[in-house]
């Protein structure tokens, strides 16, 4: 899986690459309209994660030129400018996601793989985890072949500990992921705590190994190795 | 006090003991100008009753004419005063005493002394002085009349473009700036007045597009920073060999980075709003907007033990952006979450009227008035940032929309009327 990062911000690209890296993604990375726009012109990537504002060009135009040459690859714009102007513009120009930073490395990753899921359609349309297997077009969880009824919340919690699997997910990003702007509001935490038990209990009433592990004061690592 | 009446006051202290003094002074020249005319036609009697003695010989008192009061009188060993004087004396016809001016001197003629008195009555006099006085006070009335009226008069039109310089300026918002378009006036200091003013809100207006444009860049540029430490946090968490402690302290990073994204985000939100930069309008069914609203808190709201009553008419159409009609309904509503009570309860009404998002909670520590004012916030909610209601306001103020907060029966009373 070959994955392009263009970000002007060293320290943040040096992040965001270690962290794909350490998930099995080939991590390239640009940190100007220029270098950007040769790499994305010259080789294919399965994903390309672009900041608007860049030295030298826009974002947008190297999405523009992408799609003039049939680009197949996923594009997830990361930027700044929280604006919905900017978001409009790079969707309708042909981006498929939209995070704006700060962002948690955990969101970002379940949305490129997300993303790849989407793009993959000659592939497997099911997430295979041990005994727990993932439809997602038609948001269905089984174990060990037995179905399994979860509420949206509890589907999107599990959905977003596989994509973060054996890494250690913090309890705000998981706040986030499900509730959004919302999860400034409340004490979060213990919902996550409702949720997940209720998950836990669900996966559990089928013979499903207890994956998920708390990891004191940050949050939980959904283990399966 | 007015302008135009201070000025008038003043005219009026400086001009009315003026007058009174001229009054005073203009009736004793004319008395004794009066007074001099007197004295003189007594002294010509005299002159005349004097020829009298010379040319007839009088042995007793002798009054120069049948009806008249002045008389030659020999001289017996009397006393008198010589010369004018006032005196009063009673008239039988008219039964009153009657003022005479009285010239009494004595004359010797042929080893003879003779004692003239001349009288002459002074009512003509004092007519004549009456009615040249009370002529005299009516045209000094008259002109104090005409002199205010008039003073008013001009200084209403000479002070006219002063008072359509202040309407104008009552009339200028900073977030509608424009040119001023002062009138043009003949008078020096006035033009001089507009044109510095002019100068002053043009200076004003630059500075507070920099501020405006300062808050919104500085919030822009700490995105990226806050950024980097939310990624260098997360790697952190991955490291296999966290103590429980470094754990801790890696958590309370993440929850003060939360907490600073989300107060640069709602800066970075108010400055947008303030910057006018949400330009898109349409118009939007906020009974849908509302409702999904309220489902998405409604878990909350369980949890909390909050009781949810809600009143949505169908169908409310309301002209604005998509974007800040979202963010202002779950404003409030997040607002209505946070302040409320454990087994409270939140009211929801949406009706032509408008909408009226009540809480249980208790009173405000701070005044109502603050309750829109930035980072001003209640002593109770240690967590909030204090910009919730200040980006209400500010989405309220940009669509010309009314809110009023009340407090009644322990319930918080937010009413947003779109208009």
């Amino acid at each position: 899986m070959k994955i392009l990062l263009i970000e002007d911000e060293a320290e943040l690209r040096k992040s965001i690459k270690q962290y794909l890296h350490q998930e099995g993604y080939l991590v390239e990375s640009a940190a100007d309209f220029v270098k950007a726009s040769e790499k994305a012109g010259v080789y294919d990537y399965d994903c390309i994660l672009v900041d608007i504002t860049l030295p030298k060009g826009s974002g947008l135009d190297i999405i523009k030129q992408l799609k003039e040459n049939h680009s197949k690859a996923g594009i997830i714009i990361i930027s700044a400018k929280n604006s919905s102007g900017d978001k409009i513009k790079g969707l309708d120009l042909g981006a498929d996601d939209y995070l704006a930073k700060p962002f948690d490395l955990a969101e970002l990753n379940s949305r490129i793989k997300a993303l790849i899921r989407r793009r993959n359609f000659d592939g497997s349309k099911s997430i295979v985890v041990n005994e727990i297997t993932i439809i997602p077009d038609e948001r269905q969880v089984k174990v060990n072949g037995d179905s399994i009824n979860l509420t949206a919340k509890e589907y999107d919690l599990l959905l977003f500990f596989i994509a973060n699997k054996n890494r250690v997910v913090s309890k705000n990003a998981i706040a986030e992921h499900l509730w959004g702007d919302d999860s400034d509001q409340m004490d979060s935490h213990d919902f996550i705590y409702v949720h997940l038990r209720n998950l836990r209990k669900k996966l559990m009433e089928k013979g499903c190994a207890d994956y998920v592990q708390t990891i004191y004061g940050i949050g939980y690592n959904f283990k399966t190795n | 006090m007015k302008l135009l009446n201070k000025t008038i006051r003043y005219y009026a202290l400086i001009s009315l003991p003026l007058l009174a003094i001229a009054c005073v002074v203009s009736y004793w020249l004319i008395k004794s100008e009066l007074r001099d005319g007197t004295d003189e036609s007594l002294m010509r009697e005299y002159i005349k009753a004097k020829e009298l003695i010379q040319s007839n010989s009088i042995n007793q008192t002798y009054y120069l004419s049948p009806d008249s009061l002045s008389y030659i009188k020999p001289q017996a060993n009397e006393s008198f005063v010589s010369g004018c004087t006032d005196t009063l004396i009673y008239d039988n016809i008219e039964q009153e005493e009657i003022s005479f001016r009285k010239l009494t001197k004595q004359h010797s003629f042929n080893g003879k002394t003779y004692l003239i008195t001349v009288l002459k009555t002074t009512i003509e006099e004092d007519e004549l002085l009456e009615s040249i006085l009370s002529t005299f006070f009516i045209i000094v009335g008259l002109l104090a009349i005409a002199f205010f009226i008039a003073n008013w008069l001009l200084s209403k039109s000479m002070w006219k473009p002063f008072y359509e310089t202040i309407n104008e300026l009552n009339r200028y918002e900073i977030k509608n700036h424009e040119e001023h378009t002062f009138p043009k006036s003949d008078t020096l200091e006035f033009n001089q007045l507009n044109e510095t003013l002019n100068k002053l809100t043009n200076k004003i207006y630059q500075d507070y597009v920099q501020q405006k444009e300062f808050t919104e860049n500085a919030s822009h540029e700490l995105q990226t920073p806050i950024a980097v430490l939310k990624a260098n946090v997360n790697l952190l968490m991955q490291s296999p060999h966290l103590k429980e402690q470094e754990m801790g302290q890696l958590q309370s990073m993440d929850n003060t980075l939360k907490k600073i994204s989300s107060l640069n985000k709602a800066l970075l939100l108010l400055a947008k709003i303030e910057n006018n930069q949400f330009i898109e309008i349409e118009q939007i069914n906020i009974s849908e907007v509302l409702s999904k609203a309220i489902e998405n808190i409604q878990e909350v709201a369980e949890v909390k033990g909050l009781k949810l009553f809600t009143s949505i008419e169908p169908n409310i159409l309301v002209k604005m952006n998509p974007t800040l009609c979202e963010v202002l309904i779950s404003n409030f509503l997040q607002n209505s979450i946070r302040h409320n009570k454990q087994g409270g309860e939140i009211q929801v009404k949406l009706s032509t009227n408008g909408l009226i998002v009540s809480n249980s909670g208790e009173p405000l520590s701070i005044k109502p008035e603050e309750l829109f004012v930035r980072f001003k916030k209640n002593d109770s909610s240690k967590e909030s940032i204090g910009l919730g209601l200040a980006i209400v306001k500010g989405i309220v103020d940009l669509y010309n929309f009314s809110i009023r907060y009340s407090f009644e029966n322990s319930m918080h009373h937010f009413e947003l009327k779109f208009i």
